[in-house]
């Protein structure tokens, strides 16, 4: 019991992947904004479906009108940013439909943004989706569990303060 | 106190790249920094404060700056707000 005790002594968040595809470290995402950590660390989903769905229990912190991308405040206090394809912004919009938005309470698995990633491909973008924690400096324990194939109901990213 | 007043120009307003550079701009400095916006104030140095501000092109934003290294920090924003804003 003792070892079981150690090892579950430190609470340790667990977030899911947000799209089912390949979960990538973020060094692989083609802009340094992301791949440098700029953003805060994180993993990259290379998707194989548009639908983008809640990593954890959070609450919309904010659902960018052009539904590219969306902040996420987990109900343990880590701040979520998804953001679906890169340069995606510049699409104003089209490819999205927004499924939720500021201020709301959503659960684990609740869909979020549906993106049509055919429509973003032939936009000439790339649809690899970044999920970073913007508040990583509170997170010394920061576990990512990428180089493989996952769906929404898959942990991607452990952290522990 | 210093204070900076900047209009953004880029036709994409403050979304993540130039938010994510700001705060790496900002990081170094002592100085309290605050962004203001038409839609609200954020911390500069929080960079989910400054992506709810959704600030848009032809938005005013004052930035003020207080601490120390006041004079060295606004004098780096007002040329990131420039180059990237």
């Amino acid at each position: 019991m003792g070892f079981f005790k150690k090892l579950f002594s430190k609470p340790v968040d667990s977030y899911c992947a947000p799209m089912a595809g390949k979960a990538v470290e973020l060094t692989e995402v083609p802009d340094p904004t992301f791949a440098e950590g700029m953003l805060g660390k994180g993993i990259a989903i290379q998707p194989v479906d548009g639908k983008v769905y809640a990593p954890c229990d959070a609450t919309v912190d904010m659902m960018f009108t052009t539904g590219h991308a969306v902040s996420l405040v987990s109900d343990a206090g880590a701040e979520i940013l998804i953001h679906v394809g890169l340069e995606t912004v510049s699409l104003e919009g089209k490819p999205f439909t927004v499924h939720a938005a500021n201020g709301d309470k959503v659960k684990k698995g609740q869909l979020l943004i549906e993106a049509d990633l055919e429509a973003i491909k032939e936009a000439g973008l790339p649809i690899i989706t970044p999920m970073v924690i913007c508040n990583t400096d509170d997170y010394p324990t920061f576990n990512t569990i990428t180089g493989k194939d996952v769906t929404n109901a898959d942990v991607v990213i452990e952290l522990a303060k | 106190m210093v204070e900076i007043k900047h209009v953004i120009n880029d036709p994409l307003g403050m979304h993540a790249r130039p938010a994510g550079m700001l705060v790496k701009a900002v990081a170094g400095y002592a100085s309290k920094i605050t962004v203001t916006a038409p839609t609200g104030t954020a911390d500069a140095k929080r960079l989910m404060a400054l992506m709810r501000l959704a600030a848009k092109q032809g938005m005013e934003l004052t930035v003020t700056i207080e601490g120390a290294d006041e004079a060295k920090a606004a004098e780096e924003l007002k040329a990131f707000l420039a180059a990237n804003l």
